[in-house]
């Protein structure tokens, strides 16, 4: 007798979630199957990537990143090239200088450049804050305004400031709202819960539920995941359901692997090739454990992954 | 030498002499003037407040007294030295004073009724009272934070008085596992010894035989029911295993011990019994209680939950009982609480909040002044901020109104009652922090039944009874507690609250020697589950650390 596949599917399904208007608005999650099960049932949206960049500049980074982005003069000018880049589907601007500890750029500054890029690109927009959640709030409050009828994400609402991002951004200007919390399935759900009792619908709600850089303890991550994908399907829990975005880039960029130099560990070979392989990597884990979408940086981690994702859900011969 | 003399409301005066440099709250104690202080006197939790009346105290100020409380003359007893003779006024809600612990909710009528009940219903089990020997007997309870006592005429099986008082230990941490870590250093097993002995069993023996005016010598049976450390560091013996792996305490029974091996001023020859440990943190205060609830005798699947610093449950019938136990903290004796206080006079014991309005109905204990707010309070207190959406079901403050308030330092808070109305004229406030102490402990006790009933395969639904004992106060509000998601959720018929079950078990073990070997016997019958060692007891902890869970079903 021969094998008999049959397909593990779910009644319940992950939340679509769509960011963005127009032609080039993307949509994550939908599928009733486990992570790039699309042998199981078609998943009903790919895996999605957002190429990152910073308003501080890449001057400084890895020559991949820096080459890529020469000759931009300012943060519009990056979004501008970003938007081109091959494999993304949507960009991510990171608010790193309003942070106090660092040039600690005013809330109305950011909120002007943001306008300005949402009208020099066609491309969904997701905007990271300062990771100063007093700031956050604020930042979240004046961007969201900027950003009106643009259907953005905003990443993250966490614990202590989700009320503010929930009200401004979730409720007063119909943004989608991120989640974020420290790899565990019960503050993940309860996060969901508070942000959903301020009256933002589960549906407008996307989870960040934190990373770390492959090998950094990411067995956390993956059991995490695992976790909460296996809550929303078999057992329909609503308050899990929503799709999972993971920024990769800023954990993979910053371990050791990707940030001590060829001359001082010169049998550990080229730096860019690791940082590069650091995030791929992440990103692939991610993507197996049940991220809808990653946030990456380096444009060759971003072809690879996009790569990886065809391969993994187009039908053969696509 | 100085004189020294107590005031108090509705007492008579209590005279003693002291050194120079004498701590005021030591003499008070070594007086037997009991004097409410949970932090033993290391001049934390600013509950020991006197007013001088005549004479000068040398002081350290600190924060609990406002400037204005100083120039009244208030003072904080623990931080006080004598230099002179003084006059001292002991606010009644304030402090547990020596003779006013008769009127205090401690040996209130519901709980006097409750113990002559549950004791008849022991001795209507088919165990056998002794015959009737005169003489009393002294049965004492002793918590990680409260230690309780009572004296019992053991002809009539008659309680004759009833005290209790912070443990003294409490210096020295506020849970097992930092005792235990004390009395590993040098010197440190006899000053744990000394200060539960000395300084808060001895005035708790010297009050009870005051109040039933009797010699000390008079007693002539003794039963001590604790935990497992408490037993231990009661003997002065070596706890240090209790809290290593893999977790096996020095002694589970301790036979033939009198008064005089202990260092009990009773009659010598006394015999000191104590009720028998299962494990290291499920110790003879669970056994001494599992006695009163009769769970050994029944076919009915019961729960028993003792709600303490440590947190125990016993599940199980005749056939079977498995136990665990888990860390609560302090916070339903009112410890770890800003405002908290133990269950006596002023204690704000049931709340009900007006949605519109945010204002507050309390009961008060005695219905004085409130002073505080003790672990019965708390819960309905919670469970009604929660309710009427002031805060979320993460414990944090999600409205505004007149009763909020916000402090740089201290986060905010709700104010419960406001200064001109409460006994010591300063607003009684409970804080995000107080919340979140009390969520963890709440979750502690919820996690650890949801643990044990799963490692048999079992749901809350299977539960035909279930008791609830401990020094909370005396009305547990059950519906109110199952809201906040402290207590599983099944028919509120199927709770009874049982009180201090350790002490009413160490009564019906001084009463009789059937009652004694019953809870050898099912101490020896109960199968003890270590949590620490499930894998999935912390998951179910983060999942409960919600008002009222986080998987909001089992609480529909």
């Amino acid at each position: 007798m021969g094998f008999k596949r049959s397909p593990q599917t779910f009644s319940a399904k992950v939340n679509a979630v769509t960011i963005g208007t127009g032609e080039k608005a993307v949509t994550i999650g939908g599928e009733n199957v486990f992570p790039l099960y699309s042998f199981d049932a078609p998943i009903e949206n790919k895996p999605k990537i957002g190429v990152q960049i910073s308003d501080r500049g890449y001057n400084n980074a890895v020559a991949g990143i820096a080459e890529y982005y020469k000759g931009a003069e300012n943060f519009v000018d990056m979004a501008k090239k970003a938007a081109l880049m091959p494999g993304a589907d949507f960009l991510v601007l990171s608010f790193e200088s309003a942070n106090p500890d660092a040039e600690n750029t005013s809330v109305e500054e950011c909120a002007a450049l943001a306008k300005e890029i949402a009208e020099a690109v066609d491309m969904p927009i997701v905007v990271e804050g300062c990771k100063n959640k007093e700031k956050d709030a604020k930042l979240f409050d004046k961007i969201a305004a900027a950003l009106e009828g643009k259907n953005s994400l905003f990443l993250s609402a966490q614990e202590e400031n989700y009320k503010e991002i929930a009200a401004s951004a979730g409720l007063a200007y119909k943004h989608k709202v991120g989640a974020e919390s420290a790899v565990d399935i019960n503050l993940a759900k309860q996060l969901n819960v508070l942000i959903n009792q301020m009256g933002v619908a589960g549906e407008n709600i996307v989870m960040n539920l934190g990373s770390a850089a492959a090998g950094y303890g990411f067995e956390y991550v993956a059991s995490t995941m695992d976790r909460v994908r296996s809550a929303a399907l078999s057992q329909n829990d609503t308050m899990l359901q929503m799709p999972v975005i993971t920024p990769v880039s800023d954990e993979a960029w910053s371990v050791k692997e990707s940030i001590v130099s060829q001359e001082e560990f010169p049998q550990w070979g080229s730096m860019e090739q690791r940082g590069v392989s650091m995030e791929i990597s992440t990103a692939a884990a991610c993507l197996a454990a049940g991220s809808n979408a990653v946030i990456l940086r380096h444009p060759e981690s971003i072809a690879t992954i996009s790569k990886l994702i065809s391969a993994m859900c187009d039908k053969e011969g696509n | 030498m100085f004189n020294i003399i107590f005031k108090s409301d509705n007492c008579p005066d209590i005279k003693t002499s002291a050194e120079k440099g004498a701590n005021l709250l030591e003499t008070a104690l070594l007086a037997g003037v009991l004097i409410d202080s949970p932090c033993a006197g290391a001049g934390t939790c600013g509950k020991c407040k006197i007013k001088i009346l005549s004479g000068t105290l040398e002081y350290e100020k600190n924060i609990h007294l406002s400037d204005k409380e100083y120039s009244e003359g208030y003072r904080l007893a623990c931080q006080c030295r004598i230099v002179s003779d003084a006059e001292i006024y002991l606010p009644s809600s304030l402090s547990a004073f020596k003779s006013d612990i008769k009127t205090a909710s401690l040996s209130s009528r519901d709980e006097l009724e409750r113990y002559s009940l549950l004791l008849s219903k022991v001795f209507n089990s088919g165990i056998k009272k002794d015959e009737s020997s005169s003489g009393f007997g002294l049965a004492v309870d002793i918590g990680t934070t409260t230690v309780s006592a009572v004296l019992i005429d053991l002809k009539s099986g008659y309680v004759k008085a009833k005290a209790s008082a912070g443990n003294a230990q409490i210096r020295y941490g506020a849970d097992v596992i930092n005792r235990i870590i004390a009395s590993s250093k040098e010197g440190g097993r006899t000053r744990l010894k000394k200060a539960v002995r000395e300084e808060t069993i001895l005035p708790l023996i010297s009050s009870l035989c005051n109040e039933a005016e009797i010699e000390p010598e008079k007693i002539i049976k003794c039963v001590i029911a604790g935990n497992t450390t408490m037993e231990h560091l009661f003997v002065g013996e070596d706890a240090q295993s209790i809290r290593l792996e893999p977790y096996v305490p020095k002694f589970l029974e301790l036979h033939g011990k009198t008064a005089a091996d202990v260092g009990l001023p009773i009659s010598e020859s006394a015999p000191v019994i104590f009720a028998p440990n299962v494990g290291s943190y499920v110790g003879g205060d669970i056994t001494a209680g599992t006695l009163m609830t009769l769970i050994w005798n029944s076919e009915e699947l019961s729960l028993f939950i003792d709600l303490g610093t440590n947190g125990e449950i016993v599940f199980g019938n005749k056939d079977c009982l498995l136990c665990c136990a888990c860390s609560a903290g302090p916070a339903f004796e009112g410890g770890d609480i800003s405002c908290g206080m133990r269950a006596t006079d002023g204690a704000i014991e049931s709340c009900a909040i007006d949605e519109n309005s945010m204002e507050p109905v309390l009961g008060v204990i005695a219905n004085v002044p409130p002073a505080g707010i003790c672990g019965s309070g708390l819960i309905d207190l919670i469970s009604e901020l929660f309710r009427t959406g002031i805060i979320n079901a993460k414990g944090k403050f999600v409205k505004e109104g007149a009763r909020i308030k916000h402090d740089e330092y201290m986060g905010s808070s709700y104010v419960v009652a406001f200064a001109s109305q409460s006994a010591d004229g300063k607003d009684i406030e409970i804080t995000e922090t107080d919340i979140d102490n009390f969520i963890r402990a709440k979750a502690a006790i919820f996690s650890a039944v949801r643990t044990l009933l799963s490692s048999l395969d079992m749901s809350v639904d299977m539960i035909e009874k279930i008791y609830i004992a401990g020094g909370i106060g005396s009305g547990i509000n059950i519906s109110k507690a199952i809201k906040i998601g402290m207590l599983p959720n099944v028919e509120e018929r199927k709770y009874s609250y049982i009180g201090n079950s350790s002490l009413s078990g160490a009564c019906a073990m001084l009463l009789s020697k059937e009652a004694e070997n019953k809870v050898f016997e099912t101490a020896s019958n109960m199968t003890y589950i270590e949590l620490s060692t499930y894998p999935g007891y912390m998951e179910e902890f983060i999942a409960a650390c919600f008002l009222p869970h986080t998987n909001a079903l089992l609480f529909d």
